[in-house]
């Protein structure tokens, strides 16, 4: 099997769907607020 | 091995430039998002000011009409779509956040509701569903496809179970448009019913989450009752959409032994992959919540940055809504959908009705 092949399938596996990015940019926040880098934010 | 080779000619996308194409559309979904705050805030005090009677729109509406004004006039151009596609993502970041203003017992009692609720909708969906598709003669994988659209969560479920039976892109592209096009008029129909039934923000909430399709749609629909509304959508939504894989495994199986799809092989994998993600991450953002990990104040900040993602999702829901698109797929499984979605409408709030007595709501 080709490199090309075996770099696809390494690429495929840490791929990360929509729903785990939102998690992970969703606990990013919560850390930065949690940490005091966002001490209010408006609405 | 020579085809192995020649399989991976895509050139694959930087992600650098990847990020680059989203800004476009995500400043679109943030300026139209906006301009619907802007707006709520200035034409009622304008209105009172010249002693208009106006109707209290909120931003969520206001931002949901401007996005569908520009998608369905001047049309969202090619520079804007990738951008405007990530109102999925401020969707399930704004839930995940969300989870902050909900203590875990709440979870766990309205949660423990919802689900008896939620099984019985789906049982009774996907029932009716087939039921109609097969009185309208629909293919029995298209009947198939509306059933886990309008039963479980709208496009999403209809994505995943597309994949699981091998169906044809043409019944995928007619569910998907049926559902879509539901979700749009449910938004404009559930709250003026809702209001129309003094229905209290727990029924209405419920209502919501349980009979409308997409999760975008039915938070929506909830935040323009109340925000008491929206956070029991939200959650009740949410535990329809945990029920994905179950529902499109079911098929998976159905169809295998029908010889028309792949046998399913490792079930706990199919059932992880299919998992909406986000859910889990809402209850750990409410585990940290209820033992005190984020102070009063912090709750807030999350609450608001909620906010925000939401504001970009509705922007997105009008933006991607096109009825001229969903004209083209045809009338036979709009109509079906339509019929199925109003008789499940009227079956949910029967349940809700039901529920509210036997638990003195």
């Amino acid at each position: 099997m080709s490199a090309e092949v075996e770099a696809g399938k390494t690429e495929s596996r840490w791929k990360l769907s929509l729903d785990t990015w939102a998690v992970l940019a969703a606990f990013l926040l919560a850390l930065l607020v949690r940490v005091g880098a966002f001490k209010h934010i408006p609405w | 091995m020579a085809e192995a080779i020649t399989v991976p000619q895509v050139r694959p996308v930087q992600p650098a430039l990847r990020f680059l194409r989203v800004i476009p559309g995500v400043l679109l979904l943030a300026a139209v998002g906006y301009a619907g705050k802007l707006l709520e805030q200035n034409v009622g005090a304008y209105a009172k000011a010249h002693h208009w009677t106006f109707p209290n729109i909120e931003y969520v509406l206001w931002a949901i009409i401007l996005g569908l004004l520009i998608s369905n006039t001047v049309g969202v151009p090619e520079l804007f779509r990738t951008g405007v596609a990530t109102y999925e993502f401020w969707l399930k970041a704004g839930i995940v956040l969300l989870g902050a203003r909900f203590l875990l017992g709440d979870i766990l009692k309205l949660g423990g509701v919802s689900l008896i609720l939620v099984a019985i909708e789906i049982v009774g969906s996907l029932a009716f569903m087939t039921f109609l598709g097969r009185l309208f003669k629909l293919k029995p994988k298209l009947t198939t496809l509306l059933a886990v659209g309008s039963a479980v969560c709208g496009v999403s479920a209809i994505i995943a179970t597309k994949g699981a039976i091998e169906a044809d892109d043409e019944d995928s592209s007619f569910s998907i448009a049926a559902i879509l096009a539901l979700g749009a008029l449910a938004l404009f129909t559930f709250p003026v019913i809702g209001h129309f039934l003094h229905l209290s923000d727990r029924a209405y909430g419920l209502w919501a989450g349980l009979a409308v399709d997409n999760t975008a749609e039915a938070t929506a629909a909830g935040a323009l009752y109340s925000d008491a509304a929206a956070k029991l959508a939200v959650l009740v939504k949410s535990t329809r959409n945990a029920m994905i894989g179950f529902v499109v495994l079911a098929y998976a199986i159905y169809w295998a032994s029908q010889g028309q799809a792949k046998a399913v092989g490792n079930k706990a994998a199919f059932l992880w992959q299919k998992f909406p993600k986000f859910v889990l991450g809402f209850l750990l953002i409410s585990v940290l919540a209820t033992y005190h990990f984020f102070n009063k104040d912090q709750v807030g900040a999350l609450a608001n940055l909620s906010r925000w993602a939401f504001l970009l999702t509705f922007a997105g829901v009008g933006l991607r809504t096109n009825f001229s698109e969903m004209r083209k797929q045809g009338l036979r499984p709009f109509a079906v959908g339509a019929i199925g979605e109003v008789v499940i409408a009227g079956f949910t709030l029967a349940l809700v009705y039901g529920a509210g007595k036997i638990f003195g709501w």
